[in-house]
């Protein structure tokens, strides 16, 4: 109930605020000034006198803070309004775009360099478009902001006042930088066209970079508060927190959060600029408009995959660090419920791959010369829907009665081990590569090596790759059936060793072959169909709905505990909920995020629309 | 508009098959709710509740079996700790304070660090650091009872005596375990009331009066002392007295609370 | 791609594609290995190999059209009208048939996840004492080279025992076919299998033996199992007996950890 009325609120007070740009400007500086004083105002209220968060410490002395012990009283309900649902969506609602506005503006820095350095000015063209919208989408996170910084403090008073008290310092950092963000990005959006040319461009491009740098920095402070929930630091066996806000900030999973958000919001970015491409590809009816979307849409589409293939790598720091932290949060990550949660991923992944594959192989009928690799294509589907398969096949399977009497038991001897991390990895790894190799098919379908040594270049490449997987495979075999428990996870080092340096290599090997190459057919932008522009906004909806679900686990690991092991939730909704009650939050969330994101991109293509009103003004001339 | 409409419906779509997969491509499993907080009431706790208590600490709250397991080879087995103990001690290894087994076992529950078995260290640190938490820290946060109770368990699961001492009515404490299901009877003031709920003299003599089954205990005090009584009366197969059939009840462990334990041992060893 | 030759049409090569798939797992799982793949992973595996053959049949404009004209003459062409209502009935009629037998009620229990051979406990109390599970040994066991005649006398007593008691559901040829075995689920053992009784330490078979179906520990809920708690009924020199009987009549030999 509550999660229909919010989007539906939102909106409303969007379209209130945004009739103009004069008005989105006060609106922004109003949300980034609620930032400001809601932090301070409720920072000099909770240290006037602390909350019911008696000091429990045992010497009566005041050395740290204690976490409150609460109790469901102290959790206000609204009538009608599932606290733990409302603050989930606004944050996760607040996450999405928070990922969008940090994502775009690496997006448009990197494609500016490149128009710099190319003189190209279809880059610069394409970075302009994207931060006029990256303006919007600004002052609605900022709106979200506000929505979950109060939700917050409706909801669960308690735990933002013990929060407050830790983190006080870098909360009112925090609102300062968010000036210093607004500052640069109105400078870096307004002075577009006035910083052009020679200094003025490096000049541009530096406010870009600062713009940049600011945001991140704005994540890695919030990443601190959300971390600490997660793996509290400078906290005492006896609960009580000693340290200051860096000691806080700079806990067990910081680093590795940092640097997993970091990278997924470039493929994010890259992400939601394809899927507005493949929408203005799709509408638009001039073929000169067709062919710079479907260049915006393959570039975009470029950035996601280089920002995706490292993103598990990433992923397994992540896992490695939880583990280290606590083996109990370890546990929970990888067993009991949770365990299917990484079957849900795996199909979400699997389709991200399959649908950034896809947009490669039709955007190869580009050029009339792809027609040589087409032939290919299906052993490319067929290695990466088999490790598709692979991957996704659960450990334990889901069986009948019938189907166990047939088994004799509920192992199944040959899918069983596939079930197993050397089998997952190693389906990964082959999985990244074939999308390697689908690149390097979309690369040459336009032209013909000239070398000398063509014949023997492609035997390298054939024998690396071929080595590559048979090494995958030798790994995963071997750590999957013949060593001990202990050592199943640790064939994934080697093999994404192993994946890695293929792809570097294959790449520069191919560069390498491919310079001065001739042109055997040209490549006609905008020759595309209209359903390689599906598989773009399938990848932006695949990445969203999967942001939210892992926002879930990530969550979730922490069970019944506001800050893990120091402050309980007592809350009615303690409890872990369900996979699929999760899923349903997760897709009205995206549906939410998808309808503000429409809005968004609308509101860039109105502002440049004009409507003549010839006789409404006086004494204008028609 | 039509291009709007389509993509829009390809996205829903997309959102309903990854919607639709978790709620029905999966086995749908509830999580277990988080642990009720009630009182401990440890009035009426007997050595045998006590053990039976432990148990229920090391495989729920306390969270042991979660690394302390056949299966996963996370952490050493625990089935003899309580035997080996002793040996422990006089390792050069060990870096704690402990001056006899219980202090032992109970130093390895609250500092970890203190003997680290071989082979199950924090990885780099050669043995030297453990990756087990302090059982009184963080979500496990047992507290000292419910320490002794897991000691006490790990004794019983030795089959060594246990010998904690066993809480006989102190201020009733929290614990996420659930009460017994029967109402604990109230407890027995005087070593009298014991000796009369629990007919002891229908066997024994004491004072000079009861029956010839088993013992005298008029003057018990004088030969044997009140460590002996304590497993005399709590197993008393341990040791039978010469000339004496082995047919003492064998249920007073379950039965007697640890302050009429406590009560009548006293009241014996005090019969010279 | 073959077609130039075959000219089998591109839809047909579809279907036979994915149709083939399908009866390619079937050959080699159910028929040649033996092990079926679990329905409700099949659907899983079909619904992708399904877009994967779509996602390659549609990768080019040249592909794609040969796949989508058939279609679209069927709809739109006005020749083809009969065959059209046809197919327009044939359709809806087949999914609603789909729709309809898999909604029907069955008595098929609803699906659990339980793994019935779980991980043993370290140790278990039976018979009022507790056994350490990964030092017990069988205490007759050395009596096959110690005392081979022994040894068969209680060979003989074992398999006294088994039939007496056993062999109702894991049949007289110790293969899991007795005569009640088809009204049990989880089906009774098959200690002939080589997957079962060989690959376990006699410790295990006593464990099991001697606590039955509700001695299973909690990974193995629900607890179905039907068998009994052998402990109430047989003495511990008759399990150790038993076991010893299982063995010699399979021609296994116990797993043990001194060999490995």
């Amino acid at each position: 109930m509550n999660s229909t009325q919010l989007p539906v609120a939102i909106v409303k007070g969007v379209l209130g605020a945004c009739r103009s740009r004069t008005v989105l400007l006060v609106a922004g500086l109003a949300s980034v000034l609620l930032w400001l004083g809601v932090p301070t105002e409720l920072l000099a209220a909770v240290t006037g006198s602390p909350p019911a968060a008696a000091s429990t410490a045992l010497d009566g002395g005041l050395s740290g803070i204690a976490a409150p012990e609460l109790t469901a009283a102290d959790y206000p309900s609204i009538r009608g309004v599932n606290a733990r649902v409302a603050v989930w969506l606004v944050a996760q609602l607040h996450l999405w775009f928070a990922a969008f506005v940090l994502a775009v503006p690496i997006f448009v820095f990197i494609i500016e360099a490149i128009g710099m350095k190319t003189r190209d000015k279809r880059y610069d063209d394409m970075a302009y478009e994207f931060i006029k919208i990256s303006i919007t989408a600004y002052s609605l996170t900022a709106i979200l902001g506000g929505l979950l910084l109060f939700s917050l403090i409706v909801f669960y008073p308690d735990l933002f006042s013990y929060l407050s008290r830790i983190f006080g310092e870098s909360m009112f950092y925090y609102a300062l930088a968010f000036f210093a963000e607004s500052a640069a990005l109105y400078l870096y959006y307004y002075g577009w066209h006035w910083l052009q040319g020679g200094f003025r461009k490096w000049l541009h491009l530096t406010v870009g970079l600062v713009l940049n740098a600011v945001g991140t920095t704005l994540m890695f402070l919030a990443n601190g508060w959300v971390t600490f929930m997660m793996s509290p630091a400078g906290v005492d066996p006896a609960g009580l927190f000693a340290g200051d806000a860096w000691t806080a900030m700079h806990n067990y999973l910081w680093n590795p959060i940092n640097l997993h958000r970091f990278i997924a919001n470039i493929a994010y970015g890259g992400s939601i600029v394809g899927a507005y491409a493949a929408f203005r590809f799709l509408s638009a009816t001039r073929p000169e408009e067709r062919a710079h979307y479907d260049w915006m849409g393959y570039n975009a589409n470029f950035v996601a995959i280089l920002a995706l293939l490292p993103l598990p790598f990433a992923g397994y720091y992540l896992a490695a660090e939880i583990y280290a932290y606590s083996q109990q949060m370890g546990i929970t990550l990888m067993g009991g419920i949770f365990a299917w949660l990484f079957i849900i991923q795996a199909v979400l992944i699997g389709t991200l791959f399959l649908s950034a594959n896809y947009y490669l192989w039709c955007g190869m009928g580009r050029s009339d010369g792809a027609a040589r690799y087409h032939c290919y294509i299906k052993y490319l589907a067929i290695a990466i829907i088999g490790s598709f398969l692979v991957w996704f096949t659960p450990h334990t399977l889901v069986l009948t009665n019938e189907e166990l009497k047939a088994l004799g038991g509920p192992y199944h001897k040959y899918l069983g081990p596939l079930g197993i991390m050397p089998a997952k990895n190693t389906a990964v790894n082959i999985m990244i590569l074939a999308t390697a190799v689908s690149f390097l098919f979309y690369r040459r379908s336009n032209r013909i090596a000239t070398v000398s040594w063509v014949k023997a270049g492609n035997a390298a490449q054939l024998a690396l790759y071929t080595a590559g997987i048979a090494n995958l495979l030798f790994l995963g075999i071997y750590h999957g059936y013949f060593t001990n428990t202990v050592y199943k996870v640790a064939a994934s080092i080697p093999q994404v060793m192993t994946t890695l340096i293929i792809i570097v290599v294959s790449i520069t090997l191919d560069s390498l072959m491919y310079r001065g190459a001739r042109e055997v057919a040209p490549l006609n932008w905008g020759r595309v169909p209209n359903r390689a522009q599906y598989a773009l906004f399938l990848l932006a909806v695949a990445f969203t709905w999967l942001m939210g679900l892992m926002g879930y686990i990530r969550s979730g690991i922490r069970q019944h505990w506001h800050v893990t092991d120091v402050f309980r939730d007592a809350s009615p909704d303690a409890y872990t909920p369900t996979l699929g009650y999760a899923a349903n939050v997760v897709s009205v969330g995206t549906i939410a995020f998808m309808v503000l994101v429409i809005f968004v991109f609308w509101l860039s293509q109105v502002s440049g629309r004009r409507t003549p009103s010839e006789g409404f003004w006086k004494g204008a001339a028609g | 508009m039509r291009h709007f409409l389509k993509v829009t419906i390809f996205s829903l779509l997309m959102i309903g098959f990854f919607a639709g997969f978790s709620n029905f491509g999966i086995p749908e499993i509830k999580p277990a709710p988080p642990p009720v907080i009630e009182p401990l009431d440890l009035t009426a706790m007997t050595p045998e509740r006590f053990v039976s208590l432990g148990e229920k600490l090391f495989k729920g709250k306390g969270t042991c079996t979660l690394c302390h397991n056949a299966v996963g080879g996370r952490a050493p087995l625990l089935e003899q700790s309580a035997l080996i103990a002793g040996e422990r001690l006089a390792d050069s290894r060990y870096q704690g304070s402990a001056a006899d087994a219980q202090a032992y076992l109970v130093e390895s529950l609250l500092e970890p660090s203190a003997y680290v078995v071989a082979g199950f260290g924090k990885a780099g640190s050669g043995d030297t650091v453990s990756p087990m938490p302090s059982a009184r820290a963080g979500s496990i946060g047992l507290s000292d009872v419910e320490v002794d109770a897991i000691v006490a368990y790990l004794q019983d699961l030795a089959g060594v005596e246990v010998t904690v001492a066993i809480p006989s009515g102190a201020e009733p404490e929290t614990s996420d375990q659930e009460t017994p299901d029967a109402p604990p009877r109230a407890a027995l003031a005087s070593a009298d009331e014991v000796l009369a709920r629990f007919a002891c003299v229908a066997c024994h003599k004491v004072s000079g009066e009861g029956g010839e089954l088993g013992p005298d205990l008029s003057r018990i005090g004088a030969t044997r002392d009140a460590a002996y009584l304590r497993r005399a009366i709590l197993d008393p197969a341990a040791e039978v007295a010469e000339g004496y059939p082995p047919i003492m009840p064998m249920t007073y462990s379950g039965e007697m609370y640890a302050g009429e334990l406590q009560l009548l041992v006293q009241y014996l060893a005090s019969q010279r | 791609m073959t077609y130039q030759r075959l000219r089998v049409p591109r839809l047909a090569q579809l279907v036979l594609v994915i149709g083939g798939t399908y009866g390619g797992f079937w050959l080699i799982f159910d028929l040649w290995l033996g092990q079926p793949i679990p329905r409700s992973l099949m659907g899983m595996y079909m619904f992708f190999v399904v877009v994967g053959v779509l996602m390659v049949f549609t990768a080019t404009e040249k592909s794609t059209g040969q796949l989508v004209g058939p279609i679209r003459a069927l709809v739109e062409d006005p020749a083809r009208r009969w065959l059209r209502n046809v197919v327009f009935t044939v359709v809806p009629a087949l999914a609603a048939l789909g729709v309809y037998l898999q909604m029907q009620p069955s008595d098929e229990p609803p699906l659990e996840l339980r793994s019935i051979h779980p991980a043993p406990p370290s140790s278990v109390k039976i018979f009022g004492k507790r056994y350490d599970l990964m030092s017990l040994e069988n205490p007759y066991r050395h009596l096959e080279k110690d005392d081979p005649e022994q040894f068969r006398e209680l060979v003989a007593a074992g398999g006294e025992v088994y039939i007496r008691n056993c062999q109702y559901c894991h049949g007289d040829k110790l293969d899991g076919k007795g005569p009640y075995a088809q009204g049990l689920n989880p089906v009774p053992l098959n200690f002939q299998d080589i997957g079962t009784i060989a690959q376990l330490q006699e410790s295990f078979l006593f464990w099991r033996i001697a606590t039955g179906g509700p001695g299973l520990p909690k990974e193995a809920t629900p607890w179905i199992s039907s068998m009994p708690v052998w402990e109430d009924f047989l003495s511990e020199e008759q399990i150790w007996q038993v076991i010893l009987y299982l063995y010699d009549y399979t021609g296994h030999r116990p797993r043990s950890w001194g060999h490995e």
